[in-house]
């Protein structure tokens, strides 16, 4: 398994999260120009399924990193354990998805390594010196910079949602299963004590065709009703901005934006979003954009198919009806 | 408990920031400030203090202007506040960053007599998002570490935190030093009293230099490289509706959309 | 332009001002509407300082200048016209106990501020608004008490308050030398509260009733000696007046702010009426009238601070800045057209917010007479 890419996968129950399916798109693409071997990582706890479908979406072989000490994410062991598999295979590059849990275990493993990480790549392509250049945003993403990483391993972090995964195919590839990479004892400094689940509801905003988001606008939790009501109607997935979350009117899972999740789906609904950077980062490359807002010089308009100058909580019900009646 | 937080000043994070005529961003005019993330740490790190007494140390790597941020954290809880100058470093990406900050915690410590118990740090910067240097710091001083925390209280002579995580937080602990980086918390960062920010002035900034932290050249070297700057390309405005009347707007509007095929 | 600020000045006015642009502006609007008081930004303001800028430094206070003060009174102002009211009435409460309280006193009533806490000014009454000698409420000795029986009206922060400075007659055959002013804490058994007053503008600031009805406090409540009320109250207003222009102004630069930026957004005849000439002329009218009373105000803080006379300086500053604010806010609303006249755009509010500064802390004619008196003794 030598020359090849790390596509590190983060798995949650067992299942692979999107961003690593993804991440195998642009990774084939460059191991192939460069003569390498797309290698899938994985480290958890039950991993049989997950890595038949890592071999499934593309990859060339599947390291597993199998124990019932990893059922959950915990950075120093992770850390350690990812950093020993970088050590023995001296992966040319290494993926991982620019989740909260990826964005922890990179640098970790980056320090170890001393190797040089991109972060939140949203696009990777090769330059003319064979380079990986790699798209980051920076300044909330109104300035996309390109990075080349000069160590090796180059280490990045993938946007979920930047790359499209490849249509699975059944296949069957080489899976390595790595028993005796353990953290040292002198590795694990902090512990887990406590997981708390407080959000059981999935969201899946970054698969959702339409999604219906709202802003502080909404003005309650009374209101921020409306948002669901059209999501529903429409098939959708409810998404908000910060202020809204802050405001208790809906969870965490729904935010969308920098800080949340980033999106594309084919029509977003604006409801009472101003359009701070931030949260356009998130949404922007959404094929077709409805905003409404009372303030007509929103910069939520900037970026909208069709803006709709008006209150929120006048708009929406009038919008309900109108789709209703249509569809009658 | 001795406290260090380390604070990056940014541009105003709520100004839209494109690329000037010469393909840099253009942050000229645009208001510094010390970075978000590093104001909820900083605050955080106050309530702990407050909690628990100790003394709280702010420090930047930066130009002598960023003076400008830490002098603002002084008037909100930090006591002590040191500039690393980034002259002589060049360019840097997080990993030397985390390395000059590790040197630095080491040469602050011996100024100040005292090792640090925590050092905070925000979860990342608002104008370049890695959320890396923390980690990397954590790393370099050989110290537990962990991300996006929400909550921090002292137990059992090290810390309990909560993090938060995709569906809810975990409960995290361990020993001391070690290095946390903050999320937004349930609070505010507080503002500045007129006596505080007056007091402020009076403290001195020393500046240490990369000499004073006896760096190594060959691991300042960054390894990460900008080879470009461009803006995303520009969405198309489309329509904006606002006739007379409310009816004429969502006929209008229905319309267009009905059109679109978007319902 | 503006206010010519040292290195520490400018830094503190920048505080405020983020603070109010943060905390204070946007959210009051809602408050001016419901005429709710925002308890939580005056909490955070007070912590912050703003309702202690009196303070002397020997007490504790930060000892700025007076133009760095008359600068934060006009940003406070510029966000919202009732907050800045709310701060600066604590410091007119203080004000008495500074000119003629004892060392004890004064402590103490600077510490209140300190903490966070605030204060009220008892002076008026329902039949004693510019004519203090016909102050109502009496103070009759009873051993080594004073029982206080009366109505002030009009009080601001009158329901928050933590002391009262109030005004009382001793001497009602004295006339105005027959008053004397007392300070009372809050929970004084006899104090009671009235009814919050629906006000035209400044809503965000508490207004209401205060009664006295056999209400006991010691001796040692007494600010200076019997009689000297009047005078205490007299100076406390001079020495204010002069920042009430500061809060005059802080709306008038508002009113040019918001015209000025709508009229380089609003589009009619194919360009921004910004290019219209019938537009200029109005705001080089507003900035002319705001600039004016600024430096005024400027000229009289200074000339209080070095100890010169400044009492129809003063008056002037106040004066004229009440005038110019309500001219300007009238004109902001004309540059906005049916929007300024409408509760969605933020200077029909202005307006309202401005007519208070022609009123209180003596009317606009009140201060022409002291003005007048000047010129007449050829001063």
């Amino acid at each position: 398994m030598e020359n090849c890419i790390f596509v590190v996968m983060e798995t949650a129950d067992g299942a692979v999260k999107n961003v690593g399916f993804e991440m195998l798109t642009p990774a084939k693409e460059i191991a192939a120009a460069k003569n390498l071997k797309t290698v899938a990582v994985l480290i958890g706890s039950g991993l049989d399924d997950a890595a038949k479908a890592a071999g499934n979406y593309g990859a060339d072989a599947v390291i597993t990193v199998d124990d019932n000490a990893y059922k959950a994410y915990a950075s120093d062991e992770y850390a350690a354990v990812l950093a020993a598999l970088a050590e023995k295979y001296q992966p040319e590059a290494i993926f991982i998805g620019a989740t909260p849990n990826g964005k922890d275990l990179a640098p970790r493993v980056a320090a170890k390594l001393g190797a040089g990480c991109a972060s939140d790549v949203t696009a990777m392509k090769l330059n003319n010196e064979g380079k990986i250049a790699f798209t980051c945003p920076v300044f909330g993403g109104t300035i996309l910079a390109e990075n080349v990483v000069e160590s090796c391993p180059v280490m990045a972090t993938v946007r979920g949602g930047a790359f499209k995964k490849a249509e699975p195919e059944e296949r069957s590839v080489e899976v390595v299963c790595e028993a005796e990479i353990s953290p040292e004892a002198e590795d694990i400094k902090t512990k887990i004590v406590d997981a708390v689940k407080e959000i059981s509801e999935a969201v899946n905003l970054e698969d959702a065709d339409v999604i219906v988001a709202g802003g502080r606008g909404m003005g309650s939790a009374e209101n921020f009703a409306l948002v669901k009501e059209l999501a529903d109607l429409l098939g959708g997935v409810v998404g908000a901005t910060r202020a809204p979350i802050e405001s208790g009117w809906i969870s965490r899972a729904h935010q969308i934006g920098q800080s949340g999740k980033i999106v594309a789906p084919k029509l977003y609904i604006a409801c009472g979003i101003s359009g701070a950077t931030q949260h356009v980062t998130g949404m922007v490359g959404s094929d077709y954009i409805v905003a409404i807002n009372k303030d007509e010089d929103a910069p939520i308009f900037d970026v909208a198919n069709v803006g709709i100058v008006g209150n929120v909580m006048q708009v929406i019900p009038e919008m309900i009806e109108e789709i209703k009646k249509m569809r009658a | 408990m001795e406290i260090l937080v380390c604070v990056k000043q940014v541009p105003d994070d709520s100004v839209k920031i494109g690329l000037n005529s010469s393909g840099q961003p253009a942050v000229d005019g645009v208001t510094m400030v010390a970075n978000a993330f590093d104001t909820y740490a900083l605050e955080m790190a106050a309530r702990l203090k407050e909690a628990n007494e100790g003394t709280i140390t702010v420090v930047a790597v930066g130009p002598e202007k960023a003076k400008d941020a830490l002098k603002s954290c002084l008037a909100v809880g930090a006591s002590k506040a040191y500039l690393v100058s980034e002259e002589g470093l060049g360019d840097m990406d997080s990993l030397t960053t985390g390395y000059v900050l590790s040197k630095a915690v080491a040469k602050i410590e011996e100024l100040n007599g005292a090792k640090f118990d925590i050092v905070f740090c925000g979860k990342e910067s608002t104008d370049c998002t890695t959320g890396m240097v923390g980690p990397v710091l954590a790393e370099r001083l050989g110290v537990g570490c962990v991300t996006g925390i929400v909550d921090i209280s002292i137990k059992d002579g090290g810390i309990s935190v909560k993090q938060e995580t995709e569906d809810g937080y975990n409960v995290v602990e361990t020993a001391l030093p070690a290095v946390v980086t903050v999320n937004k918390p349930e609070y505010d960062p507080r503002y500045p009293t007129m006596k505080s920010k007056m007091a402020a002035r009076k403290i001195p900034i020393d500046t240490i230099t990369a000499a004073d932290l006896g760096v190594e050249a060959d691991k300042t070297v960054p390894a990460v490289k900008v080879t470009g700057l461009s803006e995303p390309p520009k969405k198309q405005a489309g329509v904006k509706i606002n006739e007379k009347t409310f009816e004429d707007t969502m006929a209008k509007a229905m319309e267009i959309l009905k059109e679109a095929k978007v319902f | 332009m503006g206010y010519i600020l040292s290195e520490e000045g400018s830094e503190l006015v920048a505080t405020v001002r983020d603070f109010c642009e943060k905390e204070v502006k946007e959210q009051c609007r809602e408050f001016d509407a419901s005429g709710e008081f925002p308890a939580d930004i005056v909490r955070m303001g007070a912590e912050m300082g703003l309702s202690a800028l009196e303070v002397p430094e020997q007490y504790g206070g930060t000892g700025i200048d007076a133009v760095t003060c008359a600068a934060i009174c006009e940003e406070m102002a510029r966000a919202d016209a009732g907050f800045y009211t709310t701060m600066s009435a604590s410091g007119l409460a203080l004000r008495p106990v500074l000119i003629a309280g004892s060392e004890e006193q004064k402590k103490w009533a600077c510490d209140v501020l300190l903490e966070g806490g605030q204060a009220a000014f008892g002076l008026t009454e329902p039949m004693a608004g510019s004519d203090s000698s016909n102050t109502k409420t009496t103070a009759d000795k009873d051993g080594d008490e004073y029982v206080l029986n009366g109505r002030k009206c009009f009080i601001t922060n009158g329901g928050i308050a933590d002391f009262y400075t109030i005004f009382a007659m001793t001497n009602k055959a004295k006339g105005i030398r027959g008053i004397s002013a007392f300070i009372v804490p809050k929970g004084t058994p006899g104090l009671s509260v009235g009814n919050h007053e629906n006000k035209m503008g400044i809503r965000t600031s508490n207004t209401t009733d205060v009664v006295m009805e056999d209400m006991r406090i010691p001796q040692s409540a007494l600010l200076g000696r019997e009689g000297m009320g009047f005078m205490i109250a007299m100076k406390t207003l001079d020495m204010s007046r002069a920042y009430v222009g500061a809060g005059a102004v802080g709306i008038a630069q508002r009113a040019i702010d918001e015209s000025a930026r709508y009229a380089k957004q609003r589009v009619t005849f194919g360009s921004p009426i910004s290019g219209h000439q019938a537009i200029q002329f109005m705001l080089a009218d507003m900035a002319i009238k705001t600039e004016t009373a600024r430096a005024m105000v400027v000229q009289a803080v200074q000339r209080q601070e070095m100890g010169l006379s400044y009492a129809t300086e003063s008056a002037i500053a106040k004066c004229y800045a009440g005038d110019i604010a309500v001219q300007v806010a009238l004109d902001a609303i004309q540059i906005l057209g049916g929007y300024g006249y409408s509760r969605e755009y933020p200077v029909e509010k202005l307006l309202r917010d401005a007519k208070i500064f022609q009123i209180y802390e003596g009317t606009n004619q009140i201060q022409r007479m002291v003005i007048a008196k000047s010129v007449l003794k050829g001063k």
